[in-house]
């Protein structure tokens, strides 16, 4: 066993030197020349004829009574830009793990080069130069950047570990491939995004011939994702395939060669990109098509929730806004723009340093969480995970629990009240969940956050701030957030909506703010500017250019 | 049809939930009878009497700190102090009582000193930011000195025969300190199962930023959390104190492990925001037994902490793969 991991540690570190090699001798040119990469591959498809990297034959993968995977047939072209679409719990989660052999396959065969292959264990997909970015990082933060890139395959002089050696290393690595990241750093210091590319670098110089990412830009900011596209088109050019996993239409349609469409396990479609649109996926995708959000037009604005007059705080500065009943106000702006910032400090997270907030048109001082709460702020926060829910309690003690002191008697619990409540909001806000019982953490992503809203409903909450609400959901989940705005407003709620994501904020705002360097540089009424108008104005505005 | 599926598959979920704790209690108490009888058969003194009342009677006072001990446990924390608290207090008793207070007093004073040591605790962890282990361990090792310290290294024995009488006491046949367990355990169960800082309880366990921003009090019911923990292990000082008729700082060594057993061994997860108060109870009640019947087979005492750390790894590991399973 030890001595086994022993010779794939080696045979992994001579894999690594060659990739390294032939990441170098690419040069890092930013330049993406379609022309120049066609020249590479096709000197390679000389070479090694048009066998398929990977097949996939009648695949299946059932988990007790759910039958997850059925019967798939799939081939991956080495050098190929493969998308996976589909909803949550269409079976792309499943498929990354039969592929980096996490799971075994209940029946069918997998083919590698032609070779039929197991997968039985993740060891064998690495070994086969199988690879994987996970959407969440899975790296030690408390190393540096060079050590994660290195990890489980340091550089050692006489048992030693050679520290400088590997940082100069990594930082070749991570300059080559256009990153721009110090390796020398801790990655706890970098950003989620940051991390993210870390964890990317590290994937694709480790002899890797197949690398599957799953929804990869969720946390990057433009720029880290232009980077990130740059580094794809290049290991495409050497010839590694990719398997890009995505909700972001636009990206599938900038970036892959071929789409596949997974619905309920089946694979529905495998089509050339060239050959069809974002509408025919998505209705592949659902078999339905999307109902259009409707709530702009209805929603007159109601009294003034929310003012500020000139808020400053930390990272922000003279920032004045409005939130009115029925109001959907977007932020834009990159990452450390401020925008996150500006309403951490609305809900007490930081204390302002200048301004002035007014709430019912009263003067008011938010200085702990506890003030914005009480006045009926809600933050439902980005990671839902750390912030919003108990995820290994039940759905109703979650939307309970800013009640149970109304839901009892000289604090005993009223069992009646506490269901009755709990079920009442589960109609509510529509959660789709087993039970009240059932855990959160056993629902999907859109109604976990549904828990979230329901929760700050029971609190009374008037003005909802929405942090990246639809980060990492798919399409039919979305449509549910946007339904659920929609309910919101209609009962005179506010929303502050935060979004990286420009077509969302145009799509569900009736304003937009756009923030650069802690100011809001801009506003916009996205009723009346046209939308692709409107986006290169603003991504202007954002980045500074 | 689809809603009837739906309201099916509902009942099942909650049935199957309901089903988990109850099977784990099942166990636990099919555990605790096999037990029993096996003893009963394989000893002539198990089912006595005497050996009966003695093993509640020791059982009782881990029951009692396992009880205090999982509700620090579902916050995700741990009290380490309890052994050590148990020891303290029984100074602290023994002390007064030589001093000519009377037993309420005595022991109200020392409940008062429990609550203390626990509130002590939840300044440390709430506003000085210690983590609970380092917090518990270190008034673990002071409390211990400060002991040691009162009496200058010696024991105090107490001569209130009305108060050691006590311990010895029974009603309806049933030794008074297993009474004791029904009165801890009883405001325990509701208090945690049934009142809404049980549920906080479990929320912060869960999730404490979560619980936070719903606006429950965290830090306040982390305080009520080790003062609870605190005030157990101080009534456990009080009743050991009873038992053997003296008070002295070096007692109950090792017992906050016992009191972590138990509670473990009764489904109490050191992640946080999984137990109850009937699991700690059996677990306690396993504990004592084995212990018991190991007396009684003339096994060599050292091997009954052996056989308590695999129990330990046994049962939490097949309750860990049933949880999986699910």
């Amino acid at each position: 066993m030890l001595l086994g991991l022993r010779n794939c540690c080696i045979r992994r570190s001579n894999n690594h030197k060659a990739e390294a090699q032939q990441l170098l001798s690419l040069k890092s040119e930013v330049s993406m020349d379609p022309a120049e990469h066609g020249g590479d591959g096709n000197k390679a498809g000389a070479a090694t004829t048009a066998a398929p990297q990977l097949v996939l034959k009648q695949l299946d993968k059932r988990f007790g009574a759910t039958h997850a995977l059925k019967a798939v047939d799939l081939s991956f072209e080495r050098g190929e830009i493969h998308a996976v679409v589909g909803e949550n719990g269409a079976g792309k989660s499943t498929l990354i793990k039969l592929l980096t052999g996490v799971y075994p396959r209940t029946s069918g065969e997998v083919f590698w080069e032609g070779k039929p292959v197991a997968l039985a264990t993740p060891h064998e997909a690495i070994d086969l130069g199988i690879n994987a970015v996970h959407q969440e990082v899975v790296l030690c933060p408390h190393l540096t950047v060079a050590a994660n890139l290195f990890l489980g395959d340091e550089k050692i002089r006489f048992g030693l570990l050679q520290h400088g050696a590997m940082v100069r290393a990594g930082q070749k690595i991570l300059d080559d491939i256009g990153f721009r990241l110090p390796a020398g750093a801790l990655l706890s210091s970098l950003t989620i995004g940051q991390q993210q590319l870390v964890a990317t670098a590290r994937a694709s110089t480790r002899g890797t011939r197949f690398l599957i990412f799953d929804e990869p830009t969720a946390y990057l900011t433009r720029q880290e994702a232009t980077q990130l596209f740059a580094l794809i088109r290049r290991l495409k050019a050497n010839h590694v395939t990719i398997v890009y996993i995505s909700h972001r239409m636009e990206e599938v349609f900038q970036l892959a060669d071929r789409v596949s469409v997974l619905r309920d396990g089946q694979l529905v479609a495998t089509q050339k990109v060239s050959e069809t649109n974002e509408k025919a996926l998505i209705t592949l995708m659902i078999n339905r098509a999307i109902e259009q959000v409707h709530y702009k037009e209805s929603i007159p604005f109601g009294k003034e929730i929310l003012r500020t007059e000139n808020l400053s705080g930390k990272g922000f500065q003279d920032v004045s806004i409005r939130v009115r009943e029925g109001e959907v106000i977007g932020l834009y702006g990159l990452i450390g723009a401020g925008r996150s910032e500006f309403v951490q400090s609305l809900f007490g997270r930081f204390p302002k340093t200048g301004g002035q907030i007014f709430w019912n048109g009263k003067p008011v001082e938010i200085r702990k969480e506890k003030d914005a709460i009480s006045l009926g702020i809600a933050l439902v926060p980005e990671s839902r995970r750390d912030q919003g829910l108990c995820l290994n309690l039940g759905v109703g003690l979650n939307l309970n629990l800013p009640i149970y002191h109304r839901l009892t008697t000289a604090s005993v619990i009223n069992p009646v009240a506490e269901s009755a409540a709990a079920d009442r909001q589960i109609r509510n806000v529509q959660i789709k969940t087993a039970s009240r019982d059932a855990l959160a953490s056993s629902l999907s992503g859109g109604n976990q956050q549904k828990i979230v809203v329901g929760k700050w409903l029971n609190h009374g909450a008037k003005l909802f701030i929405f942090d990246e609400p639809t980060t990492g959901v798919d399409v039919g989940t979305k449509a549910e957030i946007y339904k659920l705005f929609a309910q919101l407003l209609k009962d005179k709620a506010g929303i502050i909506l935060i979004s990286s994501y420009l077509p969302e904020v145009y799509d569900l705002s009736d304003s937009l703010h756009v923030f650069r360097r802690g100011r809001l540089v801009a506003t916009h009424d996205s009723a009346h500017v046209s939308e692709k108008a409107l986006h290169e104005t603003i991504l202007t505005e954002a980045m500074g250019a | 049809m689809s809603v009837q599926a739906s309201e099916e598959r509902q009942l099942a979920v909650t049935r199957r939930r309901a089903q988990l704790g109850t099977l784990l209690g099942l166990t636990l108490l099919g555990l605790l009878a096999i037990l029993w009888i096996a003893l009963a058969f394989s000893t002539n003194s198990f089912w006595t009497y005497n050996n009966i009342s003695n093993l509640l009677r020791q059982g009782a006072m881990t029951a009692i700190l396992a009880i205090g001990e999982t509700f620090v446990i579902i916050t995700a924390g741990i009290d380490l102090s309890v052994g050590a608290v148990v020891g303290f207090t029984s100074v602290i008793i023994a002390w007064l009582l030589t001093h000519d207070f009377p037993i309420w007093a005595a022991i109200l004073i020392t409940l008062g000193i429990g609550l203390i040591i626990g509130a002590f605790h939840g300044f440390g962890i709430t506003k000085l930011g210690l983590p609970p282990f380092i917090m518990t361990l270190a008034t673990l090792t002071a409390l211990r000195g400060i002991g040691l310290l009162i009496t200058n290294g010696a024991t105090i024995s107490i001569t209130n025969t009305d108060f050691t009488g006590f311990s010895r006491g029974d009603l309806l046949g049933v030794p008074n300190l297993f009474w004791m367990v029904l009165v801890v355990a009883v405001p325990s169960y509701i208090f945690l199962h049934h009142s809404r800082y049980g549920r906080y309880l479990f929320a912060i366990g869960s999730n404490t930023e979560a619980a936070r921003l719903s606006g429950v009090n965290t830090v306040r019911m982390i305080y009520i959390a080790y003062i609870l923990s605190a005030l157990c292990a101080a009534f456990v000082g009080i009743l050991l104190a009873a038992r053997i008729g003296i008070g002295n700082a070096t007692q109950a060594e090792g017992w906050e492990l016992q009191a972590i057993a138990s509670s473990v061994i009764g489904g109490t997860s050191l992640f946080g925001a999984v137990g109850s108060v009937h699991g700690p109870l059996l677990g306690s009640f396993i504990l004592t037994t084995i212990n018991n019947g190991a007396n009684l087979l003339n096994v060599n005492s050292f091997w009954q902490r052996v056989i308590t750390g695999g129990l330990i790894i046994v049962i939490v590991y097949f309750d860990g793969l049933r949880r999986r399973k699910r």
